[in-house]
């Protein structure tokens, strides 16, 4: 690792207020990834802005020097990849921007700083009789603006009406210093002018004829840094039925929660097959699980004639299910009502659940619907068995989104973290998969390392597009450089 | 008045289209400038484009966009095409009607999804996509507007929008003929998988797409999209006899049609925000009582505005009305449905009246409620109809939007600039389960009447004030006077839109009229002591930064 | 009236394209949703009726010129009126057919001139038909029928054929056997034989004012002559010239026109007529355009403001001739009804009308296509009609595109229910 140059140390001070400039090694260390897949870029420094000026001079900075920032919100261990800098690059660690700063029971809404955690917002809006929309047992030190930021499934796909949800309003720093607010937090006025006369940052749209927030959205980062969003928040019910449905037909299932979700029927609806869903009830042993569960929750809220709500949703549930010829438990087998409760609205125990199983896991996931879902899993399941994993090495996770219209398809390999050829051929496994499951029609909408290629390589005309926005709002290209399509050479925004 | 077409430039269009589907006749172009509604000018003819090419693929598409940036000219494309925000607003325009390519793609009944090119109604689709036990959101515009262009280009609320979201946040997958006539598929499509998303991979272009207003047409041509559909328990079709208001269609057992009273506001909106946390409800909207009596009864209701007691009696009395219709695939559901909506009413201290029990207002409601024809009866008062449009916030703000909107058009009212609708006239519609609303005043005027054109403008600079205001960039931000006013109080957005237009539009080919161009309000229409109070506005409530 | 007379309707447009599909609460499918053949077949807004208007208001305005093309396209259009009920729908300020009549009037004014219709025309003042036939051979259908001469007997009833019956040798039997079943009900009737002359609907609707006048004036004399209390006629366009464009034109009959469907269900339902001979069929009924919306009595020209006009004073098309040919074949045992998607004041036209079987033949054919395909989609084996020309080109369509479908009139499926035997 080169040493900081001392005066752009001292630059780099400057910005973020006189201190907070980490070089050593092991506080660096903590920003990779574990089990990253790629070669890693030389992460310089990180940094810890605290305020939205110091942000901007960070940018400013970053702008003179030509240096690369690379933002970062949820705290160590990092997974994803997202933290990791692909090009020599400065870590802007926004972890200590964690102020809830402002949150309406009424507009069932929270403004938070993106190092505002999942279990620290839930402790905020829990006394409020409200809860946050949580993707499935995020890690411990999530980051709740990272998450929406990064398109994180949430568990309950009918309040998932659009891809941006439950993101709202965001304030964003471009690659150009500028700092701009989106949706109906544009302005005119401060917040507090806004506040004043009743409006609560609800509208994620705009403003004007613009919906930047999207762009940023998904970018990892290349696009602007995040320094507050408005986060939809839901009623915390008084009445919460965990049931699961198992067989040996995934598609019976899929018929079933199609049915489900375009009634708006239950709460959180997922499906996991046996791997998973030990590793998310922290449980060893695979074996005694149906293939698929599908866990869902119908729930009642105060005010909404809890009882009533749950009477008709269990009645016509089941009547469905008939309809199906599948028959729903209550609970989740073998499982206590505390734990599948604790599934569907807790964070994650450290070692985190997939890391937890082997040690190491290599993930890859995709969008997709889920009538195609039994056949890309088919594919998967048989690539990663070719490179001799054996069965109960990996997990499928299905979430649905968008109510339904498409859904989150993630497979994770668990292995042996001490053994390299298993990392490699885990990691090989799912380079492959990549490759074949999007022929098969899976959608990468979060390119991550090692599908980012294979996700970009079949949109020319979208990387076309996306690069002209970059040259519009990071035209100095010092937001997480050779992220993403951006990587530099033909793209003509390069490091 | 016009300038021309050179003949090389129009045989390049005829090829690119074939010689039946091109014109420059100057009456048959005139025919696409008379656009009188949400024109703001005294002249009710728009810019005349100077040639008209009816293409029938998006590939007919690319060829006319490629020919104006050949021939350095400009194009607009339309679909349904109604309103002035549809006609060119620059002299060398050629219009692109999309009338041919009207094609249903697919529907996808398992995964929700239709996926149709521009010139398919809202009624069209609706009318298909009933057929699977589905329906589709209907912009409060009506059935004949375009769900393309709502989704890519245009506002897009609705009364189905409590379920049925708004038309910008119901995209998926698109396809999309850019301003240098190459071809962008957004989302799914682009990797060749499907049309189940517009977002990604990464970052989604759906955000230079549009925002809570389109781009009007002034950022490429919009040849396919998916759209998501919603649940529709009833039936394929619901015979309907008459036309609209002697219309006999009643409404399917699967719903419940409920006017709801409220004398206060704060009990209203307490209601709402009920509603919105109980999940119910499928057609959410406000509208004073005054209102039925002026969309149905135009001749009686001239009579009764002259009597105030009677307004009074109608709008004050049960000031804060709301008509929601409650759908349910079972009997359990709509019970439930039905029972909460009762309680909420009972402790908000309202009052419910269930139509269902109404024949003649069942049968009034039933079909022009579902496919939104109901509402084009505005025009029977006046003839015509505008509306401040707003933004949309937080649901108390929206009730504030309407009494401030209602006071600024009292005073057009009073003299004679406008016609006597009572004043308060609201839209009111909410998101998502109430997640936010929307509110719109509406205003009825003649627009063979010179006086009420004349109040066009002022009242929409009122319109803009009002909006700052209340912190608030008002959808009519795509109008070049407001955009203008708005732009530098909200984070400056047109200078972003107008660098991503030049980003993907460098021959500036365009019609940006109503995309980015901007212009200061005309002192000869705005009063000193306005623009005084809108410098004023300005400095308290622009942001540094 | 003038062109300029309308500029208020024409300024009243709001240009929301309502009048291009059926009214929104009837519109069942994608595939039937449009109104409008001619928005339909040429897609240009000036094809629709607002797009006309709009033109109109452009050329009144001085804005452009009524060029051959313009008129070109105001007469791609079959005067069919879907437009005008489609618009009444929201609102009471615009007569669209008015407007269109008028701008048909202007074309004639000032030149701009289809050189079909003109020939047509010279035919119509030649030998007093739309088909250039031989006037002398008018009355010839009638041959060994024994009609009353109206022309040397007071009648009660007179029938007035039209030029399509009178001429089309594949529509003969269509008109002998309507006069074979009113005898049978016991009813006589008059006719003007050789000396019957068109009314000068058509001719009205082309913009030639002066001839329609004409026409229409012998009518009205030939009509007071007989002293008939009733105008009988099978041609719809007939009846809604006597019902909608007399009026419009000021000319007073002194007979209330009747169709002939209205009198045969007046006939069946009083029992002078026994349908006994079940009819195991499929048929579907097509609305005619002039004995549906168009034939809808003119309710007098409005003075001022048409925002002061009550619904009930304008036409919407809804008080056209629906019921009737419904009830009759409804009355015809085993046969059974299907609709189609597109009826009564919504209905959409044969293609016939307006002057377009004449111009644009190709335009006349396609339209009656689009309605025979959506006849087809409802399993009939038969469309039935009630009008000659929809008869005509439906005749024609199925001719040359291989539909698998008969083409009636309700005369012939009430002639079959009666037993009534077929001519040598």
């Amino acid at each position: 690792m080169s040493p900081l140059d001392n005066e752009l140390k001292n630059r780099l001070s400057a910005a973020v207020g006189g201190e907070s400039v980490d070089e050593a090694c092991e506080i660096l260390d903590g920003y990779r990834a574990a089990d990253y897949p790629v070669a890693p870029g030389e992460i310089l420094c990180a940094v810890k802005p605290t305020s939205l000026a110091q942000v901007r001079a960070l940018v400013d900075l970053a702008r003179k020097e030509g240096l690369n920032l690379v933002p970062v919100s949820s705290q160590a261990p990092h997974h994803k990849g997202g933290s990791f800098p692909a090009d020599r690059g400065v870590i802007v660690d926004l972890s200590g921007m964690d102020r809830v700063i402002r949150v309406d029971r009424r507009n069932r809404v929270a403004l938070v700083e993106p190092g505002v955690t999942f279990e620290a917002l839930a402790e905020r809006v829990g006394p409020l009789g409200m809860r946050v929309p949580t993707p499935l047992l995020p890690k411990a030190g999530k980051s709740v603006l990272a998450s929406f930021l990064d398109r994180d499934p949430i568990l309950i796909p009918r309040h998932h009406f659009d891809m941006t949800d439950p993101l709202l309003c965001t304030e964003i720093v471009f690659g150009t210093g500028d700092v701009f607010r989106t949706g109906s937090a544009a302005g005119p006025g401060s917040l507090e002018d806004q506040w004043a006369l009743g409006n609560a940052q609800k509208n994620p749209m705009g403003p004007a004829s613009s919906d930047l927030v999207r762009i940023v959205q998904g970018s990892q980062g290349t696009m602007g840094i995040v320094t507050w969003a408005s986060v939809k928040l839901e009623l915390e019910p008084v009445i919460k039925h965990v049931h699961s449905i198992q067989s040996e037909s995934l598609e019976q299932m899929l018929g079933f929660a199609r049915e489900l979700m375009k009634r708006r029927l239950g709460d959180e609806i997922l499906f996991l097959d046996a791997v998973a869903l030990s590793a998310a009830l922290g449980r060893g042993d695979a074996s005694d699980n149906p293939p698929f569960t599908m866990v869902f929750a119908i729930a009642g809220c105060e005010r909404c004639l809890p009882d009533r709500k749950v009477a008709y949703q269990e009645a016509d549930i089941n009547d469905i299910a008939r309809e199906f010829s599948l028959r729903v438990s209550d609970g989740i087998q073998g499982t206590c009502a505390g734990d599948a409760d604790e599934l569907l609205s807790k964070s994650s125990p450290e070692p985190y659940w997939k890391r937890a199983r082997a040690g190491a896991y290599r993930e890859l996931f995709c969008l997709t619907t889920l009538d195609r879902c039994p056949e890309l899993i088919d594919n998967v399941r048989g690539i990663i068995g070719r490179r001799g994993f054996a069965d109960d090495a990996t997990g499928v996770y299905v979430q649905p989104v968008q109510q339904g219209r498409s859904c989150h398809l993630e497979f994770f390999i668990c292995y042996d973290a001490a053994d390299d050829a298993l990392r490699a051929a885990a990691s090989d496994a799912v380079h492959d998969s990549a490759a074949v499951i999007a022929r098969a029609g899976a959608f990468f909408s979060r390119p991550y390392e090692p599908w980012v290629g294979e996700a970009y390589s079949r949109c020319p005309d979208t990387v076309m597009a996306l690069e002209k926005v970059k040259g519009v709002l990071d035209p100095d290209n010092v937001l997480n450089r050779g992220k993403l399509c951006f990587r530099g050479g033909e793209t003509g925004v390069g490091s | 008045m016009a300038m021309t077409i050179s003949d090389e430039a129009y045989r390049a269009l005829e090829e690119a289209v074939g010689e039946e589907n091109a014109c420059r006749e100057p009456a048959m172009l005139d025919s696409y400038c008379w656009q009188p509604f949400l024109n703001m000018s005294t002249d009710l003819w728009v810019q005349r484009p100077i040639a008209v090419v009816l293409p029938g693929s998006a590939e007919e598409v690319q060829e006319v966009v490629r020919v104006c940036n050949a021939h350095g000219l400009k194009f607009k494309a339309l679909s349904t095409g109604w309103g002035a925000h549809n006609g060119p607003t620059y002299d060398n325009v050629v219009q692109i009607d999309l009338r041919r390519m009207n094609r249903i793609i697919d529907i996808d009944e398992k995964n929700m999804i239709a996926v149709v090119e521009p010139y398919v109604c809202g009624g069209e689709l609706q009318a298909e996509v009933w057929k699977h036990g589905l329906n589709t959101h209907i912009v409060g515009a009506g059935p004949h507007c375009s769900p393309l262009a709502g989704a890519t280009s245009m506002h897009g609320c609705g009364n189905d929008s409590i379920y049925m979201s708004t038309s910008s946040r119901n995209l998926l997958g698109v396809e999309w003929v850019l301003p240098n006539g190459e071809m962008l598929h957004l989302g799914t499509p682009g990797s060749d998988a499907g049309w189940f998303c517009g977002d990604g991979p990464g970052p989604s272009l759906r955000g230079i797409v549009r925002g809570t207003s389109g781009a009007f047409g002034g950022f490429g041509v919009f040849t396919k999209a998916a759209l998501k559909l919603f649940n529709w328990p009833g039936p394929d079709e619901i015979d309907s006899e008459g036309l609209i208001l002697d219309s006999t269609g009643g409404l399917p057992d699967c719903s419940l049609f409920y006017n709801c009273q409220f004398s206060r506001e704060e009990d209203f909106i307490e209601a709402a925000y009920r509603i919105g946390e109980a999940e119910i409800g499928y057609m959410f909207v406000r509208m004073v009582t005054s209102e039925f009596v002026l969309l149905l009864m135009p001749h009686l209701f001239k009579k009764l505005v002259k009597h105030r007691a009677i307004m009074d009696l109608l709008d004050k009395t049960m000031a804060y009305p709301f008509m929601i219709l409650l759908v349910g695939s079972t009997e359990r559901e709509l019970k439930y449905q039905e029972e909460m909506l009762n309680q909420i009413v009972r402790d908000c201290g309202g009052m419910a009246m269930k139509f269902n029990n109404i024949p003649p207002a069942a049968n009034l409601m039933g079909m022009n409620l579902l496919r939104c024809t109901i509402f084009g009866t505005v025009f029977r008062s006046g003839n015509m109809f505008a509306t401040n449009l707003d933004g949309n916030e937080a649901l108390t703000t929206q009730t504030d939007w309407c009494s401030t909107m209602e006071k600024a058009k009292k005073r057009y009212i009073q003299s004679g600039g406008l016609l006597d609708d009572g004043s308060d006239n609201p839209y009111m519609i909410t998101y998502e389960n109430n997640l936010f609303g929307h509110c719109e005043t509406i205003y009825l005027y003649d627009q063979r009447n010179p006086e009420h054109l004349e109040s066009l403008e002022p009242l929409g600079f009122d319109t803009t004030l009002a909006a700052i205001e209340q912190c608030n960039v008002p959808l009519a931000a795509f109008e070049p006077v407001t955009r203008t006013a708005m732009s530098p109080l909200a984070g400056n957005f047109n200078r972003w839109q107008k660098e991503i237009s030049l980003a993907f539009d460098p021959n500036g080919v365009s019609d940006t009229g109503l995309y980015t161009d901007e212009k200061e309000p005309d002192p000869e229409k705005i009063p000193a002591e306005k623009m005084e109070h809108f410098e004023w506005l300005k400095a308290r409530f622009g942001r540094k930064g | 009236m003038s062109v300029a007379d309308y500029r208020e309707d024409m300024q009243g447009c709001v240009r929301c394209s309502s009048c291009k599909w059926v009214p929104f609460n009837h519109m069942k499918s994608h595939r039937f949703s449009g109104n409008c053949p001619a928005i339909s077949r040429f897609n240009f807004h000036s094809y629709s009726g607002s797009g006309r208007m709009n033109m109109g208001l452009s050329v009144l305005e001085g804005r452009s010129e009524l060029s051959e093309k313009v008129s070109e396209v105001v007469y791609s259009c079959q005067m069919c009126g879907a437009c005008d009920t489609a618009c009444k729908s929201y609102r009471e300020i615009i007569d669209i057919t008015e407007v269109l009549l008028e701008l048909r009037a202007e074309c004639v004014e000032s030149g701009q001139l289809m050189v079909e219709h003109m020939m047509t025309l010279d035919a119509l003042k030649r030998e007093n038909n739309m088909l250039g036939e031989p006037k002398a051979e008018r009355g010839a259908w009638a041959a060994g029928l024994d009609l009353k001469d109206i022309n040397k007997e007071k009648v009660d009833v007179m029938l007035h054929v039209g030029c399509r019956f009178s001429y089309d040798p594949e529509l003969r039997g269509s008109i002998r056997r309507a006069v074979r079943l009113l005898r049978e009900a016991g009813l006589d009737v008059g006719t003007a034989g050789a000396e019957e002359s068109c009314c000068g609907g058509r001719a009205f609707e082309l913009g030639y004012r002066g001839e329609a006048r004409n026409f229409a004036d012998d009518m009205a004399a030939r009509v007071k002559a007989s002293g008939a209390r009733y105008l009988l006629t099978p041609c719809s366009d007939g009846f809604a010239a006597f019902n909608y464009l007399y009026p419009l034109m000021g000319i007073e009959l002194e007979a209330e026109p009747v169709h002939m469907v209205q009198l045969l269900d007046i006939l069946i339902s009083d029992g002078k007529l026994t349908l006994e001979n079940p009819l195991d069929m499929r048929v579907t009924y097509h609305d005619p355009c002039h004995l549906g919306r168009m034939s809808e009595p003119y309710l007098g020209g409005w003075k001022g403001d048409k925002r002061d006009r009550l619904r009930s004073q304008s036409r919407t098309g809804r008080f056209g001739i629906y019921e009737e040919p419904r009830r009759v074949l409804g009355a015809v045992p085993g046969l059974e009804l299907v609709e189609m998607e597109r009826i009564k004041e919504y209905s959409w036209c044969c293609g016939a009308g307006g002057g377009v079987y004449d111009a644009f033949p190709e335009f006349a054919t396609w339209t009656a296509r689009e309605r025979l395909e959506e006849a087809t989609t409802t399993g009939a084996s038969a469309i039935v009609t009630a009008c000659p020309w929809c008869e005509r080109v439906f005749t024609d369509a199925v001719g040359e595109n291989g539909f698998e479908i008969k083409i009636l009139d309700v005369v012939d499926v009430v002639a079959r229910a009666v037993g009534l035997e077929e001519e040598e």
